[in-house]
């Protein structure tokens, strides 16, 4: 955890997607497994997890539903809807084109130009 | 996302405030719960692992309020909260609250009470479905409104269109002698054609309506049945359903009942509801004609109100584009063969007027459209001036909650919160005062309608005042803009709080206060007072004006008693000695001086107009008032017998025609020369020629005596017996109107032809000619009254304010030796200052707004001195009044308390 990276904005909830497209996760969860699938790369202000959570259930991209957890504690769970899953798929190209374009503009060597 | 479910998820989650309150809590809790288990689970203790997660979650409130704003209730929450917190502020200070709401219903009630009126009268639509398709139509003289058709020119014209998709035809409203279950009253009677009531949706609220039969215009006799209105039901009837079959007797004929029309139903007028209603066959009953068909086809007659109802996408203008275009062949078609050129020349003068019917027509709308509209800025503005109070006042309030307000902000309150605090209480303050003005309003737009109505009508006349859109959308958005204008100011000030400053700041410092705002608040409001005060100081000048005018006759201790004949009471009776004997009998009543009969009254306010030119010339005539006399009534009137001799009972249809003129018409049309003895004729009345001047009389003005006396003509009703009946009894008494009014009645009743309708003093009637003058007065009278009023609370409540503020000072000038007397005259010269700066800034305003209401007033210049001295004299008087008081506080400090405190 020595190397964490403060996380662009605007790319939370890219991750929330994509954490929830693994399974329905409670809050905690999501922040355990964005930790997780990032191999702890990424710095993730905790509170600011719940605002991003409620707008994408607000945009349709979520479900919401009170259960129980693992430790018998009622929790809410989130998971993705169908429109969620659709807009995961396009963010997920569009960084992807986006990575590798910067990625290559960043590569270029001098006698390419 | 759809603006829908947004709104939706918005509103649900608004229903369920607590719930997602309670809700969101306790999944952030959880959150930082699971984090400090796990803390604990790598090694930390209990303490420090909760402490841990707290600070890792970061600002807990911070993202709950981030929450609510994504959930999208943050803004109604804050709204909520606001005026929770509003509320609990104004109930803590009663007094303001009372003074606010007060202030703001008298303001709002005023004016949706005025617009209420002006919806009822000018803007509303009939309740009839498609009002708007409803087009007028009819012929009229140049210069005349009466606008009407004859049978036979309505049904070419019918035949002939094609922009209407059905027309109508009405007659009335004349009021005749109805007998209901035996007993005689007066009513407004009209006929109907079949389509009359197709075409404008009405179907009975009990029996039927007229059916085709009953409307066949080739019958050879009229169907003798009536539909009553729902008011006359009730009214005459007690709303018996046994009504129908019922019979009636209009002028002694009989009528069957057979259905009643809905309540307000108003067929085509704004305001009558039509008590009578019969089959249009039926008038040739009412007007005394033999034969029905002939009566029908009189191609020349206008007496047909008629109106169509545009077929859908067709426009009033291409409407009157046809019709215009028709009427010149009609006209031609119609035109009476057995005439002579001079009657066929005004005949082919006669022009077509196309309008919209969808008001329906009214009497009124003419007279106080602009009446209204004024009450109505006059009313706006006091409004205003209730806004500018109110500002000031709750810029008072928050001033001295700066320290409130500081520690908010100190707390992390945004700007724009505060601010939305402020106009939150200042919106709860003006919807309070719109409920009350509401009700207010209900009460005297009502109060006011009938006032009018009754000087106006003798038959039931009513106008809809129920609320509608426009009333609705009228009131809230005062309500709205008021509120934000007197919430601007405190909203404005609490966004420029300093917190450091006023939290440091106590009551030690000087001045301060509301500070330059608070002052130039008290000037603008001055300012407005005194547009307001001129406007309306002039409209009561006016009147008192108007009040002062000699007409050129009696108008105190004479009588102007109105005669009705009984049904059939006109039959075979020799008027002449009818009325001689009359006038005889009402002379020797003990308490009566002198009494004349004449055809209309004073102050009626259709004048009666003709041309006349002498005789034998082909001068353009002059235009002068006309009026039908009987012997007696000069004296009785007051108006005098300059020359010549008066009228007498010998002069009747069988000697010469004569006639006498006033003063001016003498002079007009013999300027060198004897006006006795000439000859002249009425140019507009084709028998009334070679009338012999046998007397001048002094000049009056009979109907509108806002004129100069005009030019004026007398004819002997004894020459005319069309003119007799239905006339005006007049009386010069000294005895008061109660104590004569019995024998006058039973004199008229004794002689078994005529009953008297009302008997109004003379003055009565010309009041009621002013009437549209005297409801500007009283109003904009009430309103500079509550001008006056605000603009003294506003003042006190500025002075004493700043006196509070200042005690502490004006405790050291004491005691540093500053005299009492100097201290009061301290403060109330601050207060006059004010004043006067306020009237400066309003003279220019008062100055423009009396050129726009030039035109309504009489015998004033609009910048009336008078009018003016009055207006700053009482600002002035108020202002120092309001200023004592709070001055007098001043004077009273005791240094050592005002020293000591705080």
């Amino acid at each position: 955890m020595t190397s964490q990276a403060q996380i662009l904005p605007g790319t939370l909830d890219l991750l929330i997607l994509k954490a929830v497209s693994l399974g329905p996760l409670h809050g905690y969860g999501v922040l355990l497994r964005i930790e997780q699938i990032s191999h702890g790369a990424l710095l993730i202000e905790q509170g600011a997890l719940y605002p991003a959570l409620f707008r994408l259930v607000r945009q349709g991209l979520l479900k919401a539903s009170w259960g129980t957890s693992d430790n018998n504690r009622r929790a809410k769970f989130y998971e993705l809807t169908s429109t969620g899953r659709k807009r995961l798929r396009q963010e997920a190209d569009g960084w992807n084109r986006l990575a590798a374009a910067i990625a290559s503009a960043l590569d270029t060597q001098p006698e390419e130009v | 996302m759809s603006l829908l479910s947004s709104l939706r998820s918005t509103v649900s989650s608004l229903l369920r405030r607590e719930r997602v309150e309670s809700d969101t809590d306790e999944e952030l809790r959880a959150h930082v719960q699971n984090r400090a288990d796990d803390l604990l689970r790598l090694g930390l203790d209990r303490a420090e692992a909760q402490r841990r997660a707290r600070i890792e979650f970061g600002g807990y409130e911070k993202f709950k309020e981030e929450c609510r704003e994504a959930l999208g209730t943050r803004f109604l929450y804050a709204l909520l909260q606001d005026l929770r917190f509003g509320l609990r502020m104004l109930r803590k200070s009663p007094g303001f609250t009372t003074v606010a709401i007060l202030t703001l219903a008298l303001g709002i009630g005023a004016n949706t009470a005025t617009f209420s009126l002006l919806n009822g009268l000018v803007l509303r639509n009939l309740p009839v479905p498609h009002a708007e398709q409803l087009v007028r139509f009819g012929a009229h003289d140049p210069g005349d409104d009466y606008a009407a058709l004859s049978l036979p020119m309505f049904q070419e014209f019918s035949r002939s269109q094609k922009v209407f998709s059905g027309t109508f035809a009405w007659w009335g409203d004349i009021v005749l002698n109805v007998e209901t279950e035996g007993t005689l009253s007066r009513a407004d009677v009209w006929t109907v054609d079949g389509n009359f009531y197709p075409e404008l949706g009405a179907w009975p609220q009990i029996g039927r309506l007229f059916s085709s039969e009953e409307e066949n215009l080739s019958a050879a006799a009229a169907s003798q049945v009536a539909v009553v209105s729902y008011g006359f039901w009730q009214s005459h009837y007690g709303g018996a359903p046994d009504v129908i079959g019922k019979m009636l007797k209009i002028e002694g004929i009989p009528f069957t009942i057979i259905g009643v029309t809905r309540n307000r139903f108003t067929g085509m007028s704004a305001t009558l509801e039509m008590e009578i209603s019969l089959p249009l066959p039926a008038t040739h009953l009412l007007g005394g004609q033999p034969d029905l068909q002939k009566y029908l086809k009189r191609r020349d007659a206008r007496w047909l109100e008629v109106a169509g109802r545009l077929k859908p996408g067709v426009t009033l203008e291409q409407a009157r584009a046809q019709l215009d275009s028709l009427w010149p062949g009609i006209r031609e078609e119609m035109a009476p063969p057995d005439k002579t050129s001079a009657e066929l020349g005004s005949f082919h003068e006669l022009q077509l007027k196309v309008e919209s019917g969808a008001k329906g027509g009214s009497l009124l709308r003419h007279r106080f459209e602009k009446p209204l509209y004024t009450v109505l800025a006059i009313s706006a503005l006091v409004l205003l001036v209730a806004c500018v109070n109110l500002a000031s006042l709750m810029l008072a309030r928050a001033a001295s909650r700066s320290h409130e307000l500081s520690v908010r902000v100190a707390l992390g309150a945004g700007r724009v919160r505060l601010a939305s605090q402020m106009l939150t209480e200042s919106l709860a303050l003006s919807a309070a005062g719109s409920i009350a003005g509401c009700v207010l309003a209900y009460w005297a737009s009502r109060a006011l309608a009938v006032f009018i109505l009754r000087q106006i009508y003798i038959v039931p006349a009513e106008l809809n005042l129920s609320p509608d859109w426009r009333i609705l959308g009228f009131t809230a958005s005062a309500t709205i803009v008021t509120g934000v204008l007197f919430g601007l100011a405190p909203a404005w000030r609490a966004t420029h709080e300093d917190a450091n400053a006023a939290l440091q700041q106590s009551a030690r410092t000087l001045g301060g206060g509301t500070g330059r705002l608070g002052k130039g608040l008290i000037m603008v409001q001055v300012a407005l007072s005194v547009v307001l005060l001129a406007s309306a100081g002039l409209f009561v000048r006016s009147l008192e004006k108007l009040h002062a005018v000699d007409p050129g006759f009696h108008t105190r201790a004479a009588l102007d008693v109105s005669l009705f004949p009984k049904p059939g009471g006109y039959k075979n009776l020799a008027l002449v000695d009818y009325y001689r004997e009359l006038t005889d009998r009402v002379s020797h009543l003990p308490g009566v001086v002198s009494a004349g009969m004449m055809h209309t009254r004073f102050g009626n306010v259709l004048e009666w107009t003709e041309r006349a030119r002498i005789a034998g010339t082909e001068a353009q005539g002059q235009e002068a008032d006309f009026e039908m006399a009987m012997p007696g009534l000069f004296e009785t009137a007051g108006i005098s017998l300059l020359r010549g001799r008066s009228f007498n009972w010998q002069d009747d249809e069988h000697t010469p025609s004569v006639a006498i003129v006033s003063k001016n018409f003498a002079e007009k049309l013999f300027p060198e020369g004897d006006a006795i003895g000439q000859h002249i004729d009425v140019l507009t009345i084709r028998k009334w020629q070679n009338l012999q001047i046998i007397g001048v009389v002094s000049n009056a003005s009979l109907y509108d005596i806002r004129k100069q006396p005009p030019p004026t003509v007398y004819l002997p009703a004894t020459q005319y017996g069309d003119y007799m009946g239905w006339s005006h009894l007049l009386v010069q008494t000294t005895f008061p109107l109660a104590t004569i009014a019995g024998p006058l009645r039973q004199t008229v009743e004794s002689l078994g032809h005529e009953y008297v309708t009302s008997i109004k003093t003379v003055r009565q009637n010309i009041d009621r000619s002013l009437l549209q003058e005297r409801v500007t007065a009283m109003l904009s009278g009430f309103f500079g009254a509550l001008t006056l009023l605000l603009a003294a609370i506003g003042l006190y409540g500025l002075m004493a304010y700043t006196v509070a503020q200042r005690t502490r000072e004006i405790g050291i000038r004491l005691a540093l030796g500053a005299a009492r007397l100097r201290v009061l005259k301290m403060i109330l010269r601050e207060a006059l200052a004010l004043v006067l700066a306020g009237m400066l800034m309003g003279l220019p305003g008062a100055l423009a707004a009396s050129r726009l209401i030039a035109h309504m007033l009489f015998g004033l210049s609009p910048n009336d001195p008078a009018t003016l001295a009055f207006v700053t004299s009482a600002l002035l008087v108020v202002g120092t009044l309001a200023a004592y008081l709070p001055a007098r506080r001043a004077m009273k400090v005791d240094p050592m308390v005002a020293l000591r405190w705080e």
